[in-house]
């Protein structure tokens, strides 16, 4: 058997090569390099004598300005995830259970249709709809429903309808997929014991489809948690988020390593949630039940 | 408990104009194993579906007890159903599958252990309460969902084909034991099939279904005994139909199925209304012996033909013959210990008139 079978392993092994070369280059490379910069004293390029240092992590501890930022990245991707979530998962449901064609066609075209325009020219739009002088507070005025306009731009709220605007798509697609694979019939059967249709969705559907609201929630928070675009333009640099800091720190400031660092936090973020979305997926399929 | 369940008028049109069920009625008894036999795609699970409510009737009306229950939504209907995919909840354990029906009617939870107990005691799944479906054999999962039904006690059951998946032993096993569950509960169940042995062998009522219209509801003896249509006679066991001019004969009137095949009919039928006339003829009902004359014409077997081929079943004897005429029949003979007729050879049949059975078209 392993006389037959070594030939076959190395065939696959060639087969895989490319493709994981490409991964070694372009993602742990980097990825290593970056990691690599955080703990030196500068830039070996261009200083020849650098050293190892955790000065950049200490100077993240100490000054809570850097905790600050990054604790309202956070939040900010929460919440993004959080109304991208709560719009995104009856419209996922909707698209999953339609029973037509054309409308089923006519959803999935809403919802892929904003994502064929630039992530630029959508905030843009957005700006004007929420600027001081925008649409929603020209027509808020003329009603006479408020008398000084609504603070919707250049602070947190504006950044988060932005991003849900952006990241709902993401959240859409996933949870169609889920909720798709969901037999009808176990609603069905659900009802005729007795539940609600409210009461079948709760026992039956939410928690068949919690695997894909994981997915999508980790997508969605690891995306907004590094936009940068839409953070800039909405945020009109009055809030400060993990990758505008970093984006600062490299092209103002030219600190390299500590760019390095924060960036090490980000991908740290992402990973932490990773294992906890795995973890959570074990639980939730395993052996233990969902009550 | 039990309760009675009239289907007045019920048609079900689907978008797109499919009639999948088309005007049927039945009055399903409080108490009755109640079958809908029919082939694939003929509304048997449409009909179901109605009375569970899931699906709402085009046209027509679904009584529960006397009282509307045609756009009472599923569930609000206290009624239970065994789905053709069991349709088990896979993220919960065996015992809270089972629990969930009681868990729905508020009861305490005490009293939901005890049920949940003595549930899957009877479908003999004691010990499995904390597995989940997928670590079930299909056997098993098909015995959660019937558990997960009759546990609340519901005032009719609906079964669609439940042992559709199982092999033919333990099928046979679980036909038993529904049976007897339903005896015992005094449940009314409405039994989906498309296995007419099955349903034969448990219904009280059979109600043969074709292309959404019912072609005949009655006892087992009276659907295989007498089939009103050629459809009924055809899919329920093996029959011989023969098809032909009436005719007047000797002593009442007869068939003349061409070629000078002369069928006498039963007396008791003379006034069959259509000058062509459909007859079925039961292979058990005709007799075979040697082609000798002698004891041929003695007991009255005036009908000759040729054996084509000859299928030892162990218990019968399956014999396939062309008469002279040209007809092909299909002849069931007990083993009675007998030599068995070869093919090739010349034989005489004989049958009483009282077993044909003149069908509507
Ligand atoms: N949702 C639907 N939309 C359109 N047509 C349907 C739908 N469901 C069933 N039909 C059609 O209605 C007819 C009856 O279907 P039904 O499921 O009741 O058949 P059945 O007797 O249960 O068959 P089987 O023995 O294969 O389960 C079929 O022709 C089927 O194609
Ligand atoms: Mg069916």
């Amino acid at each position: 058997m392993p006389a037959t079978s070594a030939p076959r392993v190395n065939s696959l092994a060639l087969l895989i090569l490319p493709s994981a070369l490409l991964f070694a280059l372009f993602f742990f490379l980097p990825i290593g390099l970056m990691a690599v910069m955080s703990v030196l004293t500068g830039n070996p390029v261009v200083m020849p004598n650098v050293g190892f240092t955790t000065k950049h992590y200490a100077r993240m501890g100490n000054d809570s300005y850097y905790l600050e930022v990054i604790w309202t990245t956070i939040r900010i991707g929460l919440w993004t995830t959080l109304a991208a979530l709560v719009i995104g998962y009856p419209l996922a449901h909707w698209m999953a259970r339609i029973r037509s064609r054309t409308g089923h066609a006519l959803l999935l075209m809403a919802v892929l249709a904003p994502m064929l325009t630039g992530i630029v020219v959508r905030t843009f739009a957005w700006m004007t709809l929420l600027s001081d002088k925008g649409v929603i507070n020209q027509i808020l005025t003329s009603f006479g429903l408020i008398t000084k306009p609504l603070q919707l731009m250049y602070n947190e709220t504006g950044i988060i309808i932005g991003l849900v605007h952006i990241y709902v798509p993401f959240m859409v697609l996933t949870l169609t997929g889920v909720i798709g694979r969901i037999d009808e019939r176990l609603e069905q059967a659900a009802e005729n014991l007795g539940a609600s249709p409210w009461r079948a969705f709760m026992e039956v559907t939410l928690p068949l489809s919690l695997p894909g609201i994981l997915a999508g929630s980790l997508l969605v928070f690891a995306l907004a948690i590094s936009a940068y675009v839409t953070p800039i333009l909405l945020g009109g640099f009055q809030i400060m988020t993990l990758p505008i800091l970093i984006y600062q720190q490299i092209s103002a400031n030219f600190n390299v390593g500590f760019a390095a660092a924060l960036g090490m936090v980000l991908l740290a973020i992402s990973l932490i949630l990773v294992i906890a979305y795995n973890h959570m997926l074990g639980l939730v399929s395993g052996q233990r039940g969902l009550q | 408990m039990s309760a009675n369940i009239e289907i007045a008028g019920v048609s079900k049109i689907y978008d797109g104009g499919v009639r999948a069920v088309d005007a049927i009625a039945m009055d399903i008894r409080p108490g009755e194993f109640f079958s809908l036999l029919g082939p694939s795609g003929c509304g048997k699970t449409t009909t179901l579906r109605m009375i569970a409510g899931f699906d709402s009737p085009s046209a027509g009306e679904i009584r529960l007890d006397g009282a509307d229950i045609t756009h009472v939504p599923a569930h609000k209907r206290d009624m239970a159903m065994v789905f053709q995919n069991y349709a088990l909840f896979p993220h919960r354990t065996v015992a809270e599958n089972v629990a969930f029906g009681l868990r729905m009617r508020k009861i305490d939870k005490a009293t939901i252990a005890t049920k949940v107990k003595a549930a899957l005691a009877m479908v003999e799944l004691s010990g499995m309460e904390d597995r989940k479906p997928a670590q079930l054999s299909g056997g098993q999962q098909q015995r959660v969902a019937l558990a997960r039904a009759i546990v609340i006690s519901p005032r009719v059951l609906l079964c669609d084909e439940p042992l559709g998946a199982l092999d033919k032993k333990l099928r046979q096993q679980m036909q038993f034991e529904l049976k007897q569950l339903q005896k015992a509960l005094g449940l009314t169940l409405v039994f989906v099939t498309h296995d007419q042995e099955e349903a034969l062998a448990m219904s009280d009522r059979i109600a043969v279904m074709n292309a959404g219209r019912v072609e005949q509801i009655g006892t087992p003896v009276e659907i295989y005994d007498q089939p009103r249509t050629c459809f009924v006679a055809d899919f329920i066991g093996d029959t011989n139909i023969f098809r032909g001019q009436r005719v007047t004969m000797d002593h009442g009137i007869g068939i003349a199925a061409g070629n000078g095949l002369l069928l006498a009919l039963p007396d008791n039928i003379a006034a069959a209304g259509s000058e062509v006339l459909s007859v079925a003829l039961r292979p058990e009902k005709i007799a075979v012996a040697p082609a000798d004359p002698v004891e041929a014409r003695s007991k009255g077997m005036s009908t000759r033909g040729t054996v084509e081929s000859t299928n030892f079943l162990g218990g019968a004897v399956l014999y396939r013959l062309v008469l002279d005429s040209g007809h092909r029949v299909l002849v069931q003979q007990p083993n009675s210990g007998a030599p068995l007729h070869p093919p090739g050879q010349a034989v005489a049949l004989g049958w009483r008139p009282a077993d044909l059975v003149i069908l509507e078209d």
